[in-house]
C-alpha cells in the first residue's frame, strides 16, 4: 500500500519547486508514485499567449527540456526512493468564461502533445499509446481562482475520453463528482509546500506505470487525507479525516470515509 | 526616472568592477578537475590562426582540446593540422563530423566532439576567442556543485572598420553591464562564446542534442540550469573576442538577428530595453531639467550624455583597454541603438547562415521556404 499524487506543478510552470526538489520532497515522504504535470497552455487564446510571455507555463521551447529532465529524474526517483515518477502535463485551456475553460492531465505519454488540440483528439492520441487522461478540478474548487467547468458541462459526451475525474483537489472534496458515477481520483494540485495537506490517492498495486494506470481505470483506489505537520504524523491509510462522501463510498465500497 | 536608471546602471558598472577585480580561488593542482575544451570551427576569419594557437598555450594540469569541423574541406581544418604538429605535447585532436540533429549548426558541429570528450568538465569556446594562458585556472575553480554553467563577459578587441568599433563599444559597455544586471534580476544570460559546465549536468536534460533545436542554445542552457536549481555564473575576467574587420552592415545585420532572438525569448524585457539606453535616459533627464529649472534642453541632454559617456569609458577600460576611437564610436552606437531596436521590433524573421527562419516564442526556429 502506498500514497500517490498525480497532479503536481514544478518551476517549469507556476510551481515553486524544481523537478529534482519535488522528487526529493515526495520521495522522503515515502510516496510510491507521483506525476509531475506542469501547465501547458494553449497558445491560440489571448490568456494562453499572456501566460507564455509571463513564463508561467510550458511552451514549445521548454517542453523538450522538460521531457528529457523527467526521464532522468524518473530513473533517479526509482533508484533513490523506489518511487514511480510518471511524466505528465496539465493541458490548460483558459478563457474569460469559466464554462469555456478546461484543464486536463495527460499522464505517461507526452510525445507529440499539442496544447491546441482539443481533449477528444488528445485523448485518442494519448490513450492509443497507453497514456491516461484525467479531468482536473472539474467543478468549483471553492477557492477564489479561475474555475474550469467546460469538461464537466460535457461529461456525458466525454465518458469514453476521460479515464478519471478529480473527486478531490487539494483539501476539497467534490461531492458532485463523487455522486456522479464517473471514475474518480484524488490529487493535490501541488504548487508549493503548503499545498501538501490534501487528499491523496492510495494504491495497492505494483509500482509500475502500467499497473498504476490499470488500477486507476479499474478504480482500485482509496483516498486519504494527508496532513503535513512539522513532525510528520505517521501514515495510517485506515484513518480518515473528512466526511461527506457517503454516496461515493457506498457506490465504490472502497472510498475511505469517516 | 533618469535617477533610477543611473542607480541601476551605476550598480551594474559596480558589479562588473567588483567581479573583475575579485580574486580567483586557489586550488592545488592535484585537485583541479581535468577539462575537455571543445572548439567548433567553420571557415577562416582574420586572426583565427592566432586565436587557435592561443589554446595551445593554456597553462593547466590536465586538459584536452577537441577542434571540430563539419567537412574535411573546411579551410579551418587545413589551418589546424600544422598546429597539432607544432605542439605535440598538447593533447589536441581534430574531429570531422557532419551530423545534423537540429537546425543549430554550431550544436551539430559539436555533437561528435561532445561525445568523444573524455572529461566530465567541458568548456565550449568559440573560435574567435583568444584565450589567455590562465583561462582555465581562472575559470574552473568556480565550478562548484551549486553552479550549472559559467559564462563570460566578452570583450571586443582589435576592432577594425566602423562596424568593428561599434561592436566593441557595445560589448564593452552596455552588454557587459547588462550581463551582470540580468543575473541580479535572475534573467539567466549565457553567452555561448564561453560556456563551462559538467557533461553529467547537461545529461540530466538530455545532453547537447536537446539543445540542437534552439537558435540560442546558450540561453537555453542557462534556462535549463536554473530549472535544476543550479546557478549561472560569470567568469572573473572577460574573455577576448578578436573582432577584426567588420563592416557597418554586418554589425547592423548581426544586431537585428540577435535582437529578434532576444525578443522571442524575453519579449517583456525587450519592450522596456529602450528605457535603459543612454540617449533615452538623457532625454528624460533633459525634459525634467528644462521643465523644472528652465535649463536649455539640448545642453542638458549633452551634459547627461557626457556623464554617461565617462562612466562607460571607465567600464570600457576596465574590460579591455582605453581607446579614443572606441569611445568615439560609443556616441554613434548609443544613438543608433534606437533605430536598431525599432528594426528588431518590426520583424520576426532572421537570416541565419543564408537561410531564413521565423522565430517562435522561446527561441525555437521554424524554417521558411524561400
Ligand atoms: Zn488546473
Ligand atoms: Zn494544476
Amino acid at each position: 500500500m502506498y500514497l500517490a499524487d498525480f497532479h503536481i506543478h514544478s518551476n517549469f510552470s507556476d510551481g515553486k519547486l524544481s523537478i529534482p526538489a519535488l522528487v526529493d520532497y515526495f520521495g522522503k515522504r515515502e510516496f510510491g508514485a507521483i506525476a509531475i504535470t506542469d501547465h501547458f497552455c494553449e497558445d491560440t487564446s489571448l490568456i494562453g499567449k499572456a501566460s507564455t510571455y509571463l513564463g508561467v507555463t510550458l511552451n514549445r521551447a521548454t517542453f523538450p527540456i522538460y521531457c528529457e529532465l523527467l526521464k532522468t529524474e524518473k530513473a533517479r526517483a526509482w533508484e533513490q526512493y523506489g518511487m514511480m515518477l510518471i511524466p505528465g502535463v496539465e493541458i490548460t485551456k483558459n478563457s474569460i468564461s469559466n464554462h469555456r475553460s478546461a484543464h486536463f492531465l495527460v499522464l505517461g505519454e507526452l510525445e507529440g502533445i499539442d496544447p491546441n488540440k482539443d481533449i477528444t483528439e488528445t485523448s485518442d492520441q494519448v490513450r492509443a499509446k497507453g497514456g491516461l487522461v484525467i479531468a482536473a478540478h472539474p467543478v468549483s474548487t471553492q477557492k477564489l481562482e479561475k474555475q474550469t467547468y467546460h469538461l464537466w458541462d460535457r461529461r456525458e459526451g466525454l465518458r469514453n475520453k476521460v479515464d478519471a475525474w478529480e473527486v478531490a483537489s487539494g483539501p476539497y472534496l467534490f461531492d458532485e463528482v463523487g455522486r456522479s458515477g464517473l471514475p474518480v481520483i484524488a490529487n493535490s494540485d501541488f504548487h508549493q509546500e503548503r499545498n501538501m495537506t490534501s487528499w491523496k490517492t492510495v494504491l495497492r498495486c505494483e509500482r509500475r506505470q502500467d499497473a498504476i494506470f490499470e488500477a486507476i481505470k479499474k478504480q482500485k483506489l482509496e483516498f486519504f487525507f494527508y496532513r503535513e505537520v512539522k513532525r510528520r504524523e505517521s501514515y495510517h491509510p485506515q484513518r480518515t479525516y473528512y466526511g461527506g462522501v457517503e454516496l461515493a463510498h457506498q457506490r465504490m465500497g472502497n472510498l475511505v470515509s469517516v | 526616472m533618469a535617477g533610477l536608471n543611473w542607480l541601476i546602471n551605476g550598480w551594474g558598472t559596480w558589479l562588473a568592477f567588483k567581479q573583475f577585480t575579485s580574486k580567483v580561488r586557489l586550488i592545488p593542482d592535484d585537485d583541479l578537475p581535468s577539462v575537455s575544451i571543445l572548439k567548433p570551427l567553420k571557415g577562416v576569419d582574420p586572426g583565427l590562426h592566432e586565436n587557435l594557437e592561443s589554446c595551445f598555450h593554456v597553462n593547466y594540469p590536465r586538459f584536452e582540446i577537441l577542434f571540430s569541423v563539419s567537412s574535411p574541406n573546411d579551410p579551418a581544418a587545413l589551418l589546424i593540422q600544422p598546429l597539432l604538429e607544432k605542439y605535440p605535447n598538447v593533447n589536441a585532436k581534430l574531429i570531422i563530423s557532419n551530423q545534423e540533429v537540429g537546425p543549430n549548426p554550431k550544436v551539430n558541429n559539436l555533437l561528435a566532439s561532445y561525445k568523444l570528450a573524455t572529461h566530465d568538465v567541458v568548456l565550449i569556446s568559440d573560435s574567435n576567442i583568444r584565450v589567455s594562458p590562465d583561462y582555465l585556472r581562472n575559470l574552473v575553480p568556480d565550478l562548484t556543485p551549486d553552479v550549472g554553467v559559467i559564462t563570460a563577459v566578452v570583450a571586443g578587441t582589435h576592432p577594425n572598420g566602423l562596424g568593428g568599433y561599434l561592436e566593441a563599444s557595445y560589448l564593452n559597455t552596455f552588454f557587459a553591464r547588462w550581463m551582470f544586471l540580468a543575473r541580479v534580476f535572475s534573467f539567466e544570460s549565457v553567452v555561448g562564446k564561453s560556456m563551462l559546465f559538467k557533461r553529467s549536468t547537461l545529461e540530466r536534460f538530455g545532453g547537447l542534442k536537446t539543445l540542437s533545436g534552439y537558435i540560442a542554445e546558450d540561453y537555453m542552457t542557462g534556462h535549463a540550469m536554473k530549472k535544476l536549481d543550479l546557478k549561472v555564473e560569470i567568469m572573473r575576467s572577460p574573455v577576448r573576442q578578436y573582432l577584426g574587420h567588420y563592416s557597418f552592415s554586418s554589425f547592423w545585420k548581426r544586431h537585428i538577428r540577435w535582437g529578434r532572438i532576444r525578443k522571442s525569448i524575453a519579449p517583456l524585457a525587450f519592450i522596456i530595453e529602450p528605457l535603459f539606453f543612454s540617449s533615452v535616459t538623457s532625454l528624460f533627464f533633459a525634459l525634467a531639467i528644462s521643465q523644472w529649472f528652465g535649463f536649455h534642453f539640448g545642453l542638458a541632454w549633452t551634459i547627461h550624455m557626457t556623464a554617461w559617456w565617462i562612466m562607460d569609458s571607465f567600464l570600457c577600460s576596465l574590460i579591455d583597454q582605453f581607446s579614443w576611437k572606441l569611445i568615439l564610436a560609443w556616441w554613434v552606437r548609443e544613438v543608433i541603438a534606437i533605430p536598431i531596436w525599432l528594426a528588431i521590433l518590426l520583424g520576426n524573421t532572421v537570416d541565419w547562415r543564408g537561410k531564413d527562419y521565423r522565430l517562435l516564442p522561446g527561441g525555437l526556429l521554424e524554417g521558411i521556404a524561400k
